[in-house]
């Protein structure tokens, strides 16, 4: 098993970057509360990383991530980020929710620090392996 | 990705919602700012509206497949209020016209304290955002310190 790109680890990885583009995304949302027509953003990760989990168990012969049952491989996953377009919030054509904005933006910072400590803790772990338990 | 992009879109929401603060303050300094009716040499105040849009950056190199993400929000212009001033009878004053009219500008106390409300909370909310971006980033910092 490789060090540092076994599954976990890329997996850990790439929940970061998704917390981190997902903080960039409500961030976005709640700085335009108050601009006309303004139409929000989602982040969509959890379910292709799902997806991308899921595929060892039950695995369709693709060829092409896009075909049926497809399903990036884990180190080539990124999250997406979806433009809600249909709805309507306000008079004035913007659909942004305060209230589901701060509430995901919370749930975001607890899942990034969570995503963080389970990431240093493998690295302790390995410290701990390395030094042989000494430190 | 860019580590502080995140506070930058705060940050220009927090500007942006600054700015609109400052013109309801300018608004209700100046409600009473007469001047002459119909004459383009002395007029009143006008109400002071900012026109918030939205902060586009292209993502790739402009050919197909590029695409736009959301980089914050900005003040493209400051609108003046085209309503007409209210006019008040009142021939002793030094503004007043022939027929004894003054105009005042055209502010709705009670528009203006409730879209400072808004400002308020909406510069709140932004600053909370920003508080969210900046323990994240300290989080990240701690990975494998141990």
């Amino acid at each position: 098993m490789d060090l540092f790109l076994n599954p976990v680890m890329v997996a850990l990885k790439k929940g970061l970057d998704a917390g981190s583009l997902r903080q960039r995304v409500i961030a976005d949302n709640i700085a335009n509360i108050n601009t006309p027509n303004f139409k929000k953003s989602t982040v969509v990760f959890e379910t292709l990383l799902k997806k991308t989990l899921g595929q060892d168990s039950f695995k369709l012969v693709t060829s092409d991530p896009r075909h049926i049952g497809g399903a990036p491989p884990l180190d080539q996953l990124r999250p997406e980020v979806e433009l809600v377009e249909r709805t309507t919030m306000r008079t004035d054509g913007n659909n942004v929710d305060i209230d589901e904005e701060m509430t995901s933006l919370a749930a975001n910072s607890i899942m990034y620090q969570a995503t963080a400590r389970q990431l240093g803790d493998r690295f302790s772990l390995l410290t701990y392996v390395i030094t042989g338990g000494r430190r | 990705m860019r580590m502080f992009s995140s506070f930058a879109i705060s940050a220009s929401a927090l500007t942006a919602e600054r700015l609109r603060l400052d013109l309801i303050s300018s608004n209700i300094a100046n409600m009473n700012t007469a001047g002459r009716p119909d004459d383009p040499a002395n007029p009143p105040y006008r109400r002071k509206i900012p026109v918030f849009a939205q902060v586009l950056e292209m993502v790739g190199d402009g050919s197909a497949g590029s695409r736009y993400k959301g980089a914050g929000v900005k003040v493209v212009r400051v609108m003046e209020d085209d309503n007409p001033p209210r006019l008040v009878y009142d021939p002793a004053h030094p503004q007043a016209d022939e027929r004894g009219y003054v105009a005042y500008p055209n502010i709705n106390m009670v528009n203006e304290m409730v879209n400072m409300i808004t400002a308020t909370r909406s510069y709140e909310a932004n600053v909370t955002a920003l508080n969210a971006a900046k323990d994240i980033a300290l989080k990240a910092l701690e990975i494998g310190r141990g």
